[in-house]
């Protein structure tokens, strides 16, 4: 992001930050489809996307105020968006658990009609074999976040970013392929 | 590669298409109507524990002052039987 857009970005979210309704809207309007690209890389289903989106933005909403650096917008709201997706996942993982399912109800496949090219589905399963942190790696970088941005949201250095991305890519080609095959 | 980026540009195009008209005005209803039941829920609460704990002590104390009175009670009966009994010797 260039300094213009940046600038323009943390005076729309200190409006927003002040109660402005109109300016929280705009940040909704921005960032809901970026969201949702990011939501549906990591989870994989389109039935929940929407309801998670919500949720991380419903999330974003109620916090925006404890946010110290409205320039650092973008990290924290897909670090809000990772992190709530990774809760999804854990607690479906746990309800597997407690619920007595069938091994044909571990795989449901996508509502009809919801995925309509072979390699976005492709991609979808590929992913699907990764794990959900990889997931959510590829899915900054699909974002345009660098390196460093992504070592800040994950908590690590860029170091340990750059090798898990080669593995995780590596491992993504190798689904993709042999799935497109 | 080519085709990856074709899937990712795909899967951003179908996650886009999932999100339904009106969002941001559910977002900001849904954002708003989360925060205020909130708050009523934890005043809620703060009197039913308050609640709760007064109870018990008053129960305790009742309790506790109910077997002091009729420990005194028993006392002072013994100490008017002694009485009476000195009374009816003299």
């Amino acid at each position: 992001m260039d300094e213009g857009s940046t600038t323009a970005l943390g005076e729309r979210v200190r409006r927003a930050q002040r109660g402005d309704d109109v300016a929280m809207r705009e940040l909704i309007v921005s960032y809901q489809h970026r969201v949702a690209g990011f939501v549906y890389a990591i989870t994989g289903r389109s039935d929940s996307v929407e309801d998670l989106v919500q949720m991380v933005f419903i999330k974003m909403a109620r916090a925006l105020g404890q946010l110290k650096a409205p320039e650092q917008f973008e990290s924290w709201l897909f670090r809000l968006a990772r992190n709530t997706c990774i809760d999804h996942l854990r607690r479906q993982k746990l309800r597997r658990i407690f619920t007595p399912f069938a091994p044909e109800h571990e795989n449901v496949p996508e509502p009809a009609g919801a995925v309509d090219a072979e390699e976005l589905d492709a991609l979808r399963h590929a992913l699907a074999q990764l794990r959900p942190k990889d997931r959510a790696l590829l899915a900054l970088v699909q974002e345009g976040r660098s390196h460093a941005e992504i070592a800040e949201t994950f908590k690590t250095s860029v170091a340990a970013v750059k090798a898990r991305l080669h593995r995780a890519r590596e491992q993504l080609r190798q689904y993709y392929h042999s799935d497109e095959n | 590669m080519k085709t990856e980026e074709q899937a990712w540009k795909r899967l951003r195009e179908h996650a886009a298409a999932l999100i339904t008209p009106g969002f941001p005005d559910r977002v900001l209803r849904a954002a708003r109507a989360s925060a205020s039941p909130l708050l009523v829920s934890h005043f809620a609460m703060c009197a039913a524990t308050a609640a709760l704990c007064l109870i018990a002590v008053a129960l305790y104390d009742a309790r506790a002052s109910g077997d002091d009175d009729a420990q005194s009670l028993a006392g002072w009966r013994e100490i008017s039987a002694q009485a009476s009994e000195l009374d009816q010797s003299l």
